[in-house]
C-alpha cells in the first residue's frame, strides 16, 4: 500500500513481512489461538535438524569419526568446555540444559539464513521464553541449593552501610535486567540482520528497474554477500553468547557468595 | 652402505623437522590459551568486537528498562504517578553503568578470581 508513492516500479521495500506469523493449521481451543503456524513448523524443523545431527552423527560410535560424528563431537566438547570453564565442574549437571539451548538457538539462527525460511529466534516471545526459563531455573536452583544464603548474591560485603543499601538496590535491578538483556540481544541481532539483508536485496531490484541507474546495482549485491557472511558469523556468535551467559548466570546460582 | 648413510641423514633431518614442527605447534597452542579466558572465541576480531559492542549496548539498555519498569509498576500500585518512575529510571541508569563496569572487569579475568 505504501509502495504507491515509491518512484521505482515493482515491489517496494517490505522488510517486515518476513517475520509475519501465518497459521498453517488453525486450532482454536476455548478463547486461545493455538494454531500451528510457520513458526511452529520451523521449530519442528530445527528440532529435527539438531536431533538428526546428534543421533545420526553418533550412530556408529567409531573410533575414527566420520564427518557428521566429528561435527557432533566437536559441538559436545565445545559446549562442555564452555560449561566447565564458566560454571565449574558442579555446573556440569546443567550441561544437558545448556547443550539443548545452544543447539536450538544455533540451528534456528542458521536455518533462518536459508532463503524463504522463518527465523524462530527473531521472535521476542521465543527468546524471552528462553530467558525466563533460564532465570527461573537460576532462582529455583539457587534457593533450593543455598536457601536464604542465595540472597547474599545481592548484598555486597565490606561497604559503608548507606552504600550497601544503594548497591543492593542496583544489584536487584541488575538481576531483573538479565532476562531482558538476554532475550533482547538475541532477538535484536536476528531482527536487525534480516531486515538489513532484505533492504539491501530490495535495493538491487529497485536499481535494476531504474533505467541507467541499473549500472549501480552490483554494489548493493556485493553488500548483500558481505552482510550474509557477517550474519553467518553473528548467528554462531549469538548462540555462543547465549550459552555462555546461561552458564554465567547458573554459576551465580551454584556459588552465590562473591 | 650409501643407502644406510643416507638413511641416517634422513633420520636426522626428519627429527629436526619434527622438533621444529612440534615447537611451532606448541606456539600455536600456547597463544590462544594465553588470552583464552576472553568472553569470545570468534574467528575474526571484527566479530568479537561486534558481539562485545552488542553486549554492552544490551546490558546498558536492559538496566534502564528494568529500572523504568519497576518504577512504573510501583507508581501504578501506589498511584504516585511520576515519583517512583523518576527515581527508578535514575537507579536503572546506574544499574546500566554497573552492568557495563562489571562486564569490563570480568573480561580481564578479575571476576573469575573474585567469584572463587
Amino acid at each position: 500500500m505504501k509502495g504507491k508513492d515509491v518512484a521505482a516500479p515493482g515491489k517496494a521495500i517490505d522488510p517486515i513481512s518476513q517475520f509475519e506469523l501465518i497459521p498453517i493449521i488453525p486450532i482454536r481451543i476455548g478463547g486461545l489461538d493455538l494454531s500451528f503456524t510457520n513458526a511452529s513448523l520451523w521449530m519442528v524443523i530445527v528440532l529435527l535438524l539438531a536431533l538428526g545431527l546428534m543421533v545420526y552423527g553418533t550412530r556408529n560410535r567409531s573410533l575414527v569419526p566420520d564427518r557428521l560424528q566429528s561435527a557432533a563431537e566437536m559441538m559436545y566438547e565445545f559446549v562442555a568446555s564452555t560449561v566447565r570453564g564458566s560454571a565449574g565442574n558442579e555446573g556440569m549437571r546443567f550441561f544437558p540444559f545448556v547443550f539443548a539451548l545452544f543447539l536450538f538457538v544455533l540451528f534456528s539462527n542458521l536455518a533462518g539464513l536459508i532463503p524463504y525460511s522463518f527465523t524462530v529466534t527473531s521472535q521476542i516471545v521465543v527468546t524471552f521464553a528462553f530467558a525466563a526459563m533460564i532465570i527461573s531455573t537460576v532462582l529455583i536452583y539457587g534457593f533450593y541449593k543455598n536457601g536464604m544464603h542465595f540472597l547474599h548474591l545481592f548484598v555486597p560485603s565490606g561497604l559503608h552501610p548507606v552504600l550497601t543499601v544503594f548497591v543492593t538496590f542496583i544489584e536487584v535491578i541488575s538481576f531483573l535486567s538479565r532476562p531482558i538483556s538476554l532475550s533482547v540481544r538475541l532477538f535484536a541481532n536476528m531482527l536487525a540482520g534480516h531486515i538489513t539483508l532484505k533492504v539491501f536485496g530490495a535495493f538491487v531490484t529497485m536499481l535494476l528497474g531504474a533505467g541507467a541507474w541499473a549500472a549501480l546495482s552490483p554494489l548493493p549485491l556485493l553488500g548483500v554477500v558481505a552482510i550474509y557472511a557477517l550474519e553467518l558469523l553473528v548467528a554462531l556468535l549469538q548462540a555462543y553468547v547465549f550459552a555462555i551467559l546461561t552458564c554465567v548466570y547458573l554459576n551465580d546460582a551454584i556459588h552465590p557468595g562473591h | 652402505m650409501t643407502n644406510s648413510d643416507g638413511g641416517k641423514d634422513d633420520d636426522k633431518a626428519l627429527k629436526a623437522r619434527l622438533e621444529r614442527l612440534s615447537s611451532a605447534l606448541e606456539d600455536r597452542k600456547g597463544r590462544p590459551e594465553a588470552n583464552g579466558n576472553d568472553v569470545d572465541v570468534s574467528a575474526s576480531s571484527t566479530g568479537r568486537a561486534l558481539s562485545l559492542g552488542m553486549r554492552v549496548l544490551s546490558e546498558f539498555t536492559a538496566g534502564v528498562i528494568a529500572g523504568a519498569g519497576i518504577g512504573w509498576i510501583l507508581d501504578k500500585l501506589l498511584s504516585t504517578s511520576p515519583a517512583f518512575l523518576i527515581v527508578f529510571i535514575g537507579l536503572g541508569t546506574a544499574t546500566g553503568f554497573w552492568n557495563v563496569y562489571r562486564m569490563a572487569v570480568g573480561s580481564t579475568g578479575a571476576r573469575k578470581t573474585g567469584s572463587k
